[in-house]
């Protein structure tokens, strides 16, 4: 009797897995896609081969692969996660981060909130970080555009006066040297008002006033970075998820005050995660660099 | 993993202000620093001396404790401390696996070994000292040291 269907897709996944597990991805793809053809229901097998396929850079397989997954799994965290890296690879920042913090979401949800919390935590951090990237570069060719027109139009009415007094001398209307010094006075005049208009616009650039700090209150007492997920903890000090249960996998108490404290009795902290948000929506750009 | 970004937090602060007795020596990479401590009130054990303090990052700091020791030379003694070997081990419990907590920082170890010293009355080295010196082979934080007394 032939072996069912599942379990030869099974014996290729894990033949699959060795592979991968040598780095030989090439390998570990082509064994991932004739386990899906003995086997198309298996959402594992995709994410497996999203796996492979990322470590190939084969992004828009990768988000194929994520896409078939969820379809047949929806709480599928892998997914989530593999898919947001290939959409960050293409530069989809937006959708990008929606599916990280989707993965986020379900690592949270979890019975084991393990390791993967602070590694998702990390590529949300980047997804943020790259949508913020692209608004910033579009700002600056905005304004550096803007900048160039005008001074442009400044440059150009100086060129208009200066041949304007030049034909007045070429007439006689006014005497050769009396016109070389309006020239001269003119040619200053579009200077100043050119170095003042660079001026005004370094000084309205927000980027040049900023004082780049976060105020302690935004900032996670472990790893000294502003937090995107708080929660609090019975005494009150809030933490980042991630790096908390770091420290309670390790040892099971409150950091300060060291009384007995489990992952379980965690709660997040909404409002100042919100003010988290809103501090690096108003501050973006530097925040993530910190 | 967020070692690094840490230190390099915690090295700027203590570059723009440290406590009275503190000092920062070295810290030219990730891994290893030097603090000198000084006790500042005029306990007559550690008058007109200088300690000066080795401390060791592993990757995973602040999760994990850092190792902390005294290290001598011609200049820094190891201080008279019923807790402090004469090697420069110190048994205390915020260094210890059980007693860190990853809200401590640098400043906040040198701040509780400098009053550890300040509140030291004996001029004494912890029991069995000549034989833990002679065999100790182990890291400091592999230790379990059994606390004599909580009372120094």
């Amino acid at each position: 009797m032939a072996p069912s269907p599942d379990y030869a897709a099974e014996q290729l996944k894990s033949q699959g897995n060795t592979h991968f597990k040598d780095g030989d991805y090439d390998a570990a793809e082509a064994l991932y896609s004739q386990a899906i053809q003995k086997n198309s229901k298996n959402p594992l097998l995709f994410t497996n081969r999203a796996n492979a396929r990322l470590k190939l850079e084969k992004w828009e397989e990768v988000i194929d692969d994520c896409i078939r997954s969820i379809e047949l799994m929806k709480e599928n965290m892998k997914a989530f996660f593999y898919l947001a890296q290939a959409q960050l690879s293409i530069n989809h920042p937006n959708e990008a981060l929606s599916s990280a913090l989707m993965a986020y979401e379900l690592c949270t949800n979890s019975a084991q909130q393990t390791s993967n919390a602070a590694t998702i935590s990390a590529l949300v951090l980047k997804c943020k970080k790259a949508k913020w990237d692209i608004r910033e570069r579009d700002r600056i060719r905005r304004r550096a555009d803007l900048l160039a027109d005008l001074e442009g139009k400044l440059e150009h009415e100086c060129k208009r006066d200066v041949d304007d007094i030049e034909a007045r001398i070429e007439s006689g209307d006014v005497g050769r040297s009396e016109g070389q010094e309006e020239k001269s006075e003119r040619k200053q005049d579009f200077e100043n008002k050119r170095n003042d208009l660079r001026t005004a616009f370094a000084l309205s650039d927000p980027q040049n006033l900023e004082r780049r700090e976060v105020p302690d209150f935004l900032v996670d007492g472990i790893t000294f970075e502003i937090m995107h997920d708080p929660v609090v903890t019975k005494n009150g000090r809030s933490y980042e998820r991630a790096t908390l249960i770091e420290h309670l996998k390790r040892s099971a108490t409150d950091p300060l005050t060291r009384e007995p404290l489990t992952i379980a009795e965690l709660r997040p902290n909404i409002a100042l995660k919100e003010a988290c948000t809103e501090f690096m929506e108003v501050n973006n750009g530097w925040v993530y660099d910190w | 993993m967020f070692a690094s970004k840490r230190l390099g937090k915690e090295l700027q602060k203590l570059h723009e202000k440290l406590p009275p007795g503190i000092t920062l020596i070295q810290a030219d990479d990730l891994k290893e620093w030097l603090m000198d401590i000084q006790v500042v009130d005029s306990n007559p054990i550690y008058q007109n001396e200088v300690y000066r303090l080795k401390f060791m990052f592993s990757p995973d700091y602040p999760i994990q404790a850092p190792e902390v020791v005294f290290v001598a030379d011609e200049t820094h003694p190891i201080p008279w401390h019923p807790h402090v070997y004469s090697n420069g081990i110190i048994c205390l419990d915020l260094l210890d696996r059980q007693g860190w907590s990853p809200v401590h920082n640098v400043e906040s170890v040198c701040v509780s070994l400098q009053s550890m010293l300040t509140s030291n009355t004996k001029k004494e080295r912890p029991p069995g000292d000549e034989n833990f010196v002679k065999h100790n082979k182990q890291r400091p934080r592999d230790i379990n040291f059994v606390f004599h007394d909580n009372q120094v």
